[in-house]
């Protein structure tokens, strides 16, 4: 009765306290509503504000027969009206898809009829109403690939090719590398853990590189930062799960198939960066898609599959299903990113997807160095070890130069 | 069933006109100049805006000694130079370019004026008249007056600008105009037009985003100017661009008498003019033929930033 009462007393305190946390918001909706009924005044104190840039933000320029589309979007605080348009400095008719005069951060497309020229560079304008252009220079003019099933399949091709035929090709590897020496078998473990560190790095600057461009509203470090934690703790989530489903293992540490699945994950995350980035260089017509470039992706990739199949060596048996599953989920990445570069080209979705693939390999790099920690011999400061991690930073970059 | 030489060879126009047809369908979707004239055109302003700045008051007889009173405004204004594109600009009564300023030789002009814009302005006039006449060292601060008064000679096309420092700043931003002096003996009788050529750097990047004659782009594509074939048409003209060191002045179909300066007889028969920054002349033209003649700039650049126009040509 007495501890009842006691209970029923704090219980209620704890309501006053709980409710007490109200207060910072109210009063700072309280303050927000007097700035914002006064602000103009209080702001007067400190003078004039600049006028807006009223610059717009081009995030894709197609080209089709007899057409060329822009899609803009307004990435600044005020209202921005598309006044006039140009193509190669000439002042162009057009009819905008979409709202004429764009609110923050709202996009519409500008559609031109333009006889425009196969292969020549070409710079499209957009002129705000305050007379502010922004242009946008396309390096050669090249028909768009539409969403067609031909397109649809041509960016599936290239996706699988640079994808999910050389992680399968890697794959291979596996019965030899049941067959090494535990030392040897480190090394190549620590190899994984070389090239993870490599493609963490790449897609960290790339990234980076790519937030830099966007318009201020949307970008920031910040952005990034959104994107490497989330798939980082997505992964260290993951990998708990597949540590506990391993079961027998103390303190649902991961084995080597659970390793080799997040391994996969954390590769497939970057194949969906590097698809993107080839797909949408191709669509916007930077990119020459040569046979070189093709057979230089497969042969920078066909390591991921030694990565894979390094820790899935541990296991004594791994079913042919479970293994294409393996080159499934680090390939089949590529063929994602190749369509949504090819038909959307994003660059918000671009910095999204390099942020997650650094996360993704951050987090798997941690993985398998406590694995490696636990099982090589003579730990993480073994030579195999040392070797293994600088070689596989060696091979990656080395590799890499036939994409450069 | 076959065809036979004669068969194809009385079809062929109408197979050519529809591939044709058909290919400007498709490919050629753009329709070219076609739908650069009229209605469809991107040009502000409605069907007499520029009246005033294109059509010259008239020319009065030779009296030495009469007073040509003018009064000029320089105020800021933001007005629409291209379709929906607005310009902040400093004008003299309210457009750019400023009114016609017309006097004939021998004339006493006094043009009074007031600065009601927010930065020091002047008025230079090109002629000939005493230094303290020359807008150069006499500015006129906001909220200040001044009137300047001088004799009109020599006879010709002339101009007047802001010569106050930057001097490009004030002067791209839109003070200027057209100054005619008339000879003592009068020009035989004519159409009279004014244009006065000048671009627009609407993002101040020292690059001129628009070009127009009297002020507004295509403004003359989408409401041609009507001349009758049967009098001279004669074109006062001046180039006021800034930032491109010329401009100039095509004439499809036909051609010109161009009178460099229009201060003497000598002309040169031709259907292309050059002309420099501050540089001016007088065109005369007797039409051939009835029908739409387009005019516009040389300089494909500026013809398709707005500097384009079409006479309508009628008995």
């Amino acid at each position: 009765m007495e501890s009842s009462s006691a209970a029923e007393k704090r219980g209620a305190g704890d309501l006053r306290w709980r409710l007490w946390a109200l207060v910072p918001i109210l009063l700072l909706v309280g303050a927000v509503s007097v700035f914002a009924a006064a602000g103009d005044s209080v702001l007067g104190l400190l003078g004039r504000n600049p006028p807006p840039v009223d610059e717009f933000k081009i995030r894709r320029v197609e080209f089709s027969p007899g057409e060329i589309r822009i899609r803009v979007t307004n990435p600044q605080r005020d209202d921005l009206t598309i006044a006039s348009v140009s193509v190669d400095d000439a002042i162009v008719p057009f009819s905008v898809d979409g709202p004429q005069r764009l609110e923050r951060l709202r996009s519409a497309t500008i559609v031109i009829p333009f006889d425009w020229v196969e292969d020549d560079p070409i710079s499209v304008g957009v002129t705000s109403s305050t007379g502010i252009e922004t242009t946008e220079e396309i390096a050669a003019a090249v028909e768009t690939p539409s969403a067609s099933p031909k397109g649809f399949f041509g960016y599936a091709l290239v996706g699988f090719l640079v994808g999910i035929v050389p992680v399968a090709l890697g794959l291979l590897w596996l019965p030899s590398l049941r067959r090494v020496a535990p030392q040897w078998l480190a090394a190549f473990m620590a190899l994984t853990g070389g090239l993870l560190t490599f493609l963490a790095l790449e897609a960290l600057a790339e990234a980076l590189e790519r937030q830099a461009a966007l318009p201020g509203a949307l970008g920031g470090p910040g952005l990034v930062l959104i994107g490497v934690a989330t798939s980082y703790l997505a992964l260290t989530f993951l990998a708990q799960r597949l540590g506990a489903r391993g079961g027998a293992r103390r303190n649902s540490e991961l084995g080597g198939l659970g390793l080799a699945t997040l391994v996969a994950v954390g590769i497939g995350l970057h194949n969906l960066g590097e698809g993107l980035a080839i797909g949408s260089s191709f669509a916007l017509g930077e990119l020459t898609l040569g046979t070189f470039l093709v057979v230089g992706f497969m042969v920078h990739n066909i390591t991921e599959g030694l990565g894979i199949a390094a820790p899935a060596a541990e296991e004594k048996e791994t079913s042919i299903g479970r293994l294409a599953l393996l080159a499934l989920v680090a390939g089949g990445p590529a063929i994602v990113g190749a369509w949504v570069g090819g038909f959307l080209t994003d660059d918000f979705l671009g910095v999204l997807f390099f942020a997650a693939a650094a996360g993704a390999a951050f987090e798997v790099i941690v993985e398998v160095g406590r694995y490696v920690a636990r099982r090589a011999p003579g730990g993480l400061a073994s030579g195999y070890v040392i070797g293994g991690f600088l070689t596989g930073i060696a091979v990656m970059y080395a590799t890499g130069l036939l994409v450069a | 069933m076959t065809v036979g030489p004669l068969c194809s060879l009385a079809s062929s126009p109408l197979l050519a006109s529809n591939r044709e047809a058909t290919h400007l369908g498709h490919e050629h979707a753009v329709g070219g100049h076609a739908a650069m004239i009229g209605d469809a055109v991107p040009a502000p302003g409605g069907p007499h805006d520029l009246d005033e700045l294109l059509l010259p008051p008239a020319a009065l007889p030779h009296e030495p000694g009469r007073v040509r009173e003018y009064t000029l405004v320089a105020s800021d204004k933001q007005i629409e130079v291209a379709k929906g594109v607005t310009f902040n600009a400093w004008t003299y009564n309210g457009t750019v370019p400023g009114p016609i300023i017309r006097a004939t030789e021998d004339d006493l002009l006094r043009v009074h004026f007031v600065n009601a814009g927010s930065h020091p302005h002047t008025i230079h006039f090109h002629g000939i008249h005493p230094a303290n006449m020359d807008g150069v060292f006499e500015v006129v601060e906001p909220d200040e007056s001044l009137t300047y008064e001088f004799p009109a000679r020599p006879y010709g096309m002339h101009l007047y600008h802001c010569h106050a420092t930057p001097l490009k700043k004030h002067i791209h931003k839109g003070l200027y105009g057209a100054f005619i002096i008339d000879p003592p003996k009068p020009r035989p009788p004519a159409q009279e037009l004014v244009m006065v050529l000048n671009g627009y750097d609407t993002d101040g990047d020292g690059d001129n985003n628009f070009y127009t004659v009297n002020g507004l782009t295509f403004y003359y594509a989408k409401y041609p100017i009507t001349v009758s074939r049967s009098q001279t048409v004669r074109i006062y003209l001046a180039n006021l661009t800034e930032f491109d060191f010329i401009n100039s002045l095509h004439l499809h179909g036909d051609f010109f008498r161009y009178y460099p300066t229009g201060s003497s007889d000598r002309f040169e028969y031709t259907d292309t003019v050059m002309l420099c920054q501050g540089e001016r002349g007088i065109l005369e033209i007797d039409f051939a033929n009835t029908g739409t003649f387009m005019f516009h700039a040389h300089q494909s650049e500026f013809t398709e930033l707005g500097w384009m126009g079409f006479f309508n040509v009628v008995d």
